[in-house]
């Protein structure tokens, strides 16, 4: 690549870049080993289901190594400045990540409305924990359990009653 | 020209029930608020709201959301002028005047011109569509497979090499968003690619499910890790109005930003980066000389005037490539590609004659939508203003329900919620690493359209590549998409080695 390192940004870790890096490769092998199943057969069409994939491998392959190659040379080019230096807030990211994939394991049991409504609670929680608010009463939980339905019964209402979308409820009712 | 005058006035017509124009008006509504809100854009905004298409008939649900992605844009302009953080790249040249006027007490005056802006380009660019819409649908139907597939090549190529920063990062998204679009039924042979034996996979990875995920869900996340301390403060808000020497600076500004950004929407070229920071050179440059020390300094209104409407142009104007070749060039535009899809109706040259009745509605309302939005975004500005003081704790956590009725309500399997997690966490680690997005969507909604035209684009030609070069059309257009690629390359070369010469 003929583009250059500007020269006096601050270099971001590397390593990290390294590992995206190394991640793109991953992606493209295994898109390699799963168009190593796919036939070829073209037809008249001369490129067949499997030219594409076989494509998109090795591009993604080629594309990580140049980026481990920046890595390792400077680092990405052309990097936007990120927000200021922080260490990342892992524990905000907890937080939240749990809440989603609450959402995902418990909708169809718990139903839409509250199941929304618990992420909501611990997606508000990791933020308000990222943002230093410590007084973390009960006051707080109970405030965002309550706006996380008056969020959540509306949205089912308005799509399973006036669009006749399916979302899952806890009773067949439609209304919770 | 009788013919188009007749067949826009079938449009005005059936965008007039009084059904529709609550659905234009709902979605002007709408996309107004989630332009202001930080955090989301028009984008998500229709991903999350696609599985409306399995209820709401084609006509009704098309113009909603061409309302919603005129809306943001106006809203996101209120955005980029009170708050001190740039939100989308498309407000982020407004940002820069816009902020400056704001801290000077010139707040009403910045969103004055900036929503009488968007209203005049945003029109000019309409009749344009309206005037050579069909035109291009008449020319492109004479296009074949190794025309449209060079197209969609240029498309991939400016979409991934040309904007953003990094040619490698674009790239890598481009075929990452490839990549997703395999997943699926080939549409050729009906051979399964990539679904590892989960029925789920089977029909492919919804649309819903990456923008969602890569917008919604992936800001979130990048909000709770990096931005809990990041402290914003808000401009105060002064009265909306403009002075006879901010109009007499504002209206050659908007002609000017109509006259360049109309263009770049026409062309396969995606993206408003270019026009706006274009326009913005421009208004400096032809500023008169007391004016242009306000440049960066106390903000001067001609610098979001022209950025303002060159970005309102070529947005409008994008539709004209989407609605007559069924290429579209930003993610918005790929999600609204997504939603014809989800109809059956694939835009292209015979989107005009097959579903003439639905075109025409849609240009129609962007005419109505326009006229809306000035009204919902002068006198009402203050309403829309207090969505910025929604909390960032309920604010995201809000969002997230908003992902799940999208992610959910468009195939009822929790199994997406998890893809939906999944994907969130790779838009982060993108946004983190600095790669684009809109090339992933982009990729993902044209790359099978693009597989499709190449296979039969070399059936024709027997089996033999050959065919890109023997076609004239085919070849002028690969020697643009080698230029696109070259050229931007060629220059920053001679400018380094003038540099270093000197």
């Amino acid at each position: 690549m003929s583009e250059s390192p500007t020269g006096d940004d601050p270099r971001l870790p590397s390593l990290l870049q390294g590992l995206v890096g190394l991640g793109v490769i991953a992606i493209g092998i295994g898109l390699a080993v799963g168009a190593l199943g796919i036939p070829s057969a073209a037809g008249y069409a001369g490129v067949g289901p499997n030219f594409l994939p076989w494509l998109v491998a090795i591009a993604l392959m080629l594309c990580g190594g140049v980026m481990v190659h920046q890595a390792r040379t400077g680092g990405f080019r052309h990097m936007e400045e990120g927000p200021p230096g922080e260490a990342p807030y892992w524990s905000g990211f907890i937080w939240m990540s749990a809440g989603l994939l609450l959402n995902a394991a418990l909708i169809t049991t718990i139903g839409f409305v509250f199941s929304c409504a618990l992420c909501f609670v611990l997606a508000a929680r990791g933020m308000r924990n990222a943002e230093g608010q410590s007084q973390a009463g009960l006051g707080v939980w109970l405030k965002d359990g309550i706006t996380g339905l008056l969020i959540a019964a509306p949205v089912y209402w308005m799509f399973t009653q006036f669009l006749a979308i399916n979302l899952p409820g806890l009773t067949q009712s439609g209304w919770l | 020209m009788m013919d188009i005058w007749n067949q826009l006035l079938q449009g005005f017509a059936t965008a007039g029930t009084p059904v529709n124009l609550m659905w234009a008006f709902v979605g002007c509504a709408m996309g107004t608020a989630v332009g202001v809100l930080p955090g989301i854009g028009p984008a998500t905004a229709v991903a999350m709201l696609l599985p409306i298409t399995a209820k709401v008939d084609a006509t009704a649900s098309m113009i909603f959301f061409a309302g919603i992605y005129y809306g943001a844009m106006y809203g996101g302009s209120t955005t980029s002028i009170l708050l001190n953080t740039p939100g989308e790249t498309a407000s982020m040249v407004t940002a820069m005047e816009g902020n400056k006027m704001a801290k000077s007490g010139r707040a009403g005056a910045a969103l004055a011109t900036a929503a009488i802006g968007s209203f005049v380009a945003g029109s000019i660019a309409t009749v344009l569509v309206t005037l050579f819409a069909p035109v291009v649908a008449e020319f492109a139907v004479k296009l074949g497979p190794p025309e449209y597939f060079v197209l969609m090549l240029l498309a991939f190529t400016t979409v991934s090499a040309v904007l953003g920063q990094s040619t490698v990062r674009g790239l890598t998204a481009l075929f990452v968003g490839l990549a997703i679009g395999l997943v699926g039924l080939d549409q050729i042979t009906g051979q399964a690619r990539y679904t590892g034996g989960v029925p789920e996979l089977m029909d492919g990875i919804e649309i819903v499910l990456v923008a969602v995920g890569l917008f919604a869900v992936a800001e979130a996340l990048h909000a709770v890790l990096f931005e809990g301390k990041v402290v914003e403060s808000e401009n105060s808000m002064s009265r909306v109005s403009m002075s006879r020497s901010d109009w007499r600076r504002s209206v050659p500004a908007w002609l000017r930003g109509a006259a360049i950004g109309a263009p770049f929407g026409c062309i396969p070229a995606g993206g408003t980066e270019i026009p706006t920071f274009l326009s913005y050179a421009a208004e400096k440059k032809l500023a008169k000389p007391e004016h242009r020390a306000e440049f960066g300094t106390t903000g001067a209104i001609e610098g979001v005037a022209g950025p303002e409407a060159a970005n309102n142009a070529t947005v409008t104007a994008a539709l004209i490539p989407l609605l007559t070749l069924g290429i579209p060039v930003s993610n918005t535009t790929a999600i609204l590609l997504g939603a014809f899809q989800n109809y059956g109706i694939q835009p292209g040259p015979q989107l005009f004659s097959s579903s003439a009745a639905l075109v025409w509605a849609l240009i129609a309302s962007l005419y109505i939508g326009n006229v809306m939005l000035l009204v919902l975004n002068l006198p009402l500005v203050g309403l829309w203003v207090k969505l910025l003081k929604v909390p960032k704790p309920q604010l995201y956590a809000g969002i997230l329900i908003f992902a799940t009725v999208g992610a959910y309500g468009m195939r009822q399997s929790a199994f997406d919620l998890f893809l939906l997690y999944a994907i969130g966490v790779l838009g982060l680690v993108m946004r983190r690493f600095n790669f684009p997005t809109a090339p992933v969507v982009v990729g993902m909604i044209l790359g099978p359209l693009a597989e499709a035209q190449l296979r039969n684009a070399i059936s024709i030609g027997e089996g033999s590549a050959m065919v890109f070069l023997q076609r004239p059309m085919a070849l002028t257009l690969l020697l643009v998409v080698v230029g696109v690629l070259v050229l931007p390359k060629l220059i920053k070369w001679m400018q380094h080695n003038k540099v270093s010469a000197a």
